[in-house]
């Protein structure tokens, strides 16, 4: 066999690989996932600002999505709903220097399946025997969790809620628990509740200690940092804003 | 005295549907069903044991009804009363000689015990000379100590009849001569009426004191002499 | 971890040992039916009851949750006729793992009561047993050795359950995070201690039951 021809395939072989080097200019974004609904919507807008740029997201829980990018997932930005998961990355020395700020801010809210007869009002009625179940997310690994852990604490029915309490791996589950009807009570954020006020009511919006605010920056092991930064920017501008409020998001 | 049959059935498999139309009456103490592979014959000894049951038609013997169609009559197997050698002996396994003698002797769900003993059981055990080998296995057991296991099995439960089928039909020609010449010599023992299916004519010459010959599901005349090569064909 | 890892170890052992005992009785009963009766519709029921085997656990889970879930036709009836509500309760648990694990017992059965030589009943039917007792004194016998691995597999898959598990009876410690749901929530929640022992305790149970499974297939040459 000559030499010529191989070295034409293998040049052909590589230049079949070409679009897969493209994806170089794909933006992996790892969102907490009461994010889903207005990221999606910011993704398509962003590229078509940034032609050649597709946006890749991820959503989940924010301790969730801090585990795998610990492990070594390609995210290029982290956009947590607490402070406290964003600490951790900060801890664990995964974000790039300087990129971390917060964007948007939201509010906690006890919801009921639609067709709830139990008249819960307040946080004390969860004590009710009528209240058998109430989906929180898991304070392990959920933000939502966490806030709702330290609301109910200081309400002190914490005691009183956690035997009844079916934890779910996110806010989405949380709201899809109360949505079936399979729990008298959940608690999502505000902006969760309103996609699907069909199916859930709010009954009462919930004091949290700290304001839930939401932080985002760059992974510093993120494979398209050029990218990420124009996310970060893009996501304070007034048209992104308009955007997450239009989903409920309230500013920073 | 002696069977009284006239049984149909209709046996589908997925190639073809074969029709079993057997009817006889025989009161000799020694009957042979006769006929080539594919006749039918298995098929009419299961039904005279309650293994299989006809579409229509009636099942007598000694003038006990054990099947009849039209008057709603189906006697298990259970409870026929018959004793039955199946072609490959159908020993238990995993249960030694003893086990299996006594298989039937005991009702209920668990088997008899390895050691398990008792008037009928010795008795069988010493008639058929299988005292030595009563602890073992059946695959352990020479092809003649099975055939008397076997029998020993059907027998002792005083069966009123003995059915056979194709006794010797898995063996070389010399055993074949020599089992036949046991089983001749048990079968002169012990006095009950005996029916036998086979292929192969010198079983005939044997044992028949009646013959019955059955082709492509009926009984009818006895055929030419069949060819050399029939005699060890393949059974049905 | 707040729940001890023996507690969740405990639980799991009792969601798969339950599905394993009903599997069991289902998969013998059924696996006997296929094999020894002709019927209209037989290939295609075993086909069907072996679809969970097929189907990806989340998918089986979500069907669950539709079924007997509040507002699903049976968990409604049962809210009404016994005030049970089965999701979110070990035993949906073991009703997920259940269904899910079934067709390893059934197609083991199957096979085991086919590889049964009938001329063996036959011979028991007339020796004078009843159907019953040729049932547990020749057709058992002989066919034990591959119903038995049938259901260490399903033991062994009931143990790993996951998606539909926890699509069905949800992640309350103690009382239905079972260890694969607790190893999916360490990772999740970043506490790599914990999933390392969890998964090292479910790999060796695992691996334990495979063996013992693979010795007991028939086929197998016996050292006996």
């Amino acid at each position: 066999m000559k030499h010529t021809p191989l070295r034409h395939r293998v040049g052909v072989a590589l230049l079949a690989l070409a679009p897969l080097a493209a994806n170089a200019a794909d933006l992996t974004v790892s969102a907490a996932a009461s994010l889903t609904n207005a990221f999606k919507e910011l993704g398509a807008a962003f590229e078509a600002q940034n032609p050649g740029t597709t946006v890749v997201f991820n959503f989940a829980a924010s301790d969730a999505l801090l585990a795998q990018i610990v492990k070594g997932a390609p995210a290029d930005v982290f956009a947590s709903a607490d402070q406290e998961a964003m600490a951790k990355a900060d801890a664990q020395k995964v974000l790039a220097a300087g990129s971390r700020r917060n964007f948007v801010s939201n509010s906690l809210v006890m919801i009921v399946p639609s067709d709830s007869m139990l008249g819960l009002k307040r946080l004390a009625d969860l004590q009710k025997t009528e209240v058998k179940r109430v989906a929180i997310g898991n304070p392990a690994s959920a933000p939502v969790g966490r806030y709702t852990k330290g609301s109910l604490v200081a309400a002190k029915v914490w005691a009183a809620v956690e035997p009844k309490a079916v934890m779910a791996q996110s806010v989405r589950q949380a709201l899809d628990y109360v949505a079936r009807g399979e729990v008298e009570a959940g608690f999502v954020y505000s902006t969760d509740a309103a996609i699907m006020k069909d199916k859930v009511k709010v009954v009462a919006t919930i004091p949290t200690e700290a304001a839930i605010t939401y932080p985002i920056a760059a992974v510093s092991t993120g494979p398209n940092p050029d990218a990420a930064r124009k996310w970060l920017d893009f996501v304070v501008t007034s048209a992104a804003q308009a955007v997450l409020a239009r989903h409920g998001f309230s500013k920073p | 005295m002696g069977f009284d049959v006239d049984i149909h059935k209709t046996v589908r498999s997925e190639q073809r549907a074969f029709e079993l139309r057997v009817r006889f009456k025989t009161t000799a103490r020694r009957s042979v069903i006769f006929g080539p592979s594919g006749a039918g014959k298995s098929l009419t000894l299961q039904a005279l044991a309650g293994l299989l049951t006809p579409d229509t038609g009636h099942i007598t013997f000694d003038g006990e009804v054990l099947f009849d169609r039209a008057a709603g009559i189906d006697r298990p197997a259970r409870s026929r009363g018959f004793g039955y050698l199946f072609q490959d002996y159908a020993l238990f396994p995993k249960l030694n000689v003893r086990q299996n003698i006594a298989f039937g002797l005991q009702h209920g769900w668990r088997n008899p015990s390895a050691k398990v003993s008792s008037g009928p059981v010795e008795h069988w055990l010493r008639a058929f000379e299988l005292g030595d080998v009563a602890a073992q296995k059946p695959s352990e057991l020479s092809g003649g100590q099975r055939q008397r296991t076997a029998l020993a099995r059907a027998l002792v439960h005083s069966p009123r009849a003995l059915l056979l089928d194709e006794p010797f039909s898995s063996l070389d020609p010399e055993l074949r001569e020599r089992m036949r010449g046991e089983l001749d010599e048990l079968l002169q023992r012990i006095d009950i009426p005996v029916l036998m299916i086979t292929h192969d004519p010198d079983d005939l010459d044997w044992f028949g004191d009646e013959a019955l010959y059955l082709r492509d599901g009926e009984i009818g005349e006895r055929p030419p002499a069949a060819p050399a090569k029939e005699r060890d064909s393949a059974n049905v | 971890m707040d729940t001890s890892v023996w507690i969740t170890l405990a639980l799991t052992l009792k969601v798969a040992g339950c599905a394993t005992a009903i599997n069991l009785v289902l998969g013998v009963a059924v696996g006997w039916l296929l094999a020894r009766r002709q019927f209209i519709g037989r290939e295609f029921l075993d086909a069907v009851l072996t679809l969970p085997l097929v189907l990806p656990p989340t998918v089986m889970g979500y069907y669950l949750l539709v079924v007997i879930g509040k507002r699903g036709w049976l968990g409604h009836w049962l809210q009404q006729t016994f005030g049970v509500n089965l999701i979110f309760t070990w035993q949906g648990a073991v009703i997920a793992a259940t269904i899910v694990a079934f067709p390893l017992v059934l197609k083991s059965a199957r096979t085991a009561f086919e590889s049964v030589d009938p001329q063996l009943e036959k011979a028991a039917r007339v020796l004078g047993l009843s159907e019953w007792s040729v049932f547990f004194r020749v057709t058992i016998p002989m066919a034990w050795p591959g119903i038995l691995a049938g259901v260490l597999l399903v033991f062994a898959r009931s143990l790993g359950e996951f998606g539909a598990t926890l699509m069905v009876a949800g992640s309350i410690p103690g009382r239905t995070q079972t260890l694969s749901i607790a190893v999916y929530e360490a990772v999740q929640a970043g506490q790599d201690d914990t999933a390392n022992f969890l998964v090292a305790i479910t790999s060796i149970t695992c691996i334990a039951v495979l063996l013992a499974a693979g010795r007991l297939a028939p086929g197998r040459p016996q050292l006996r």
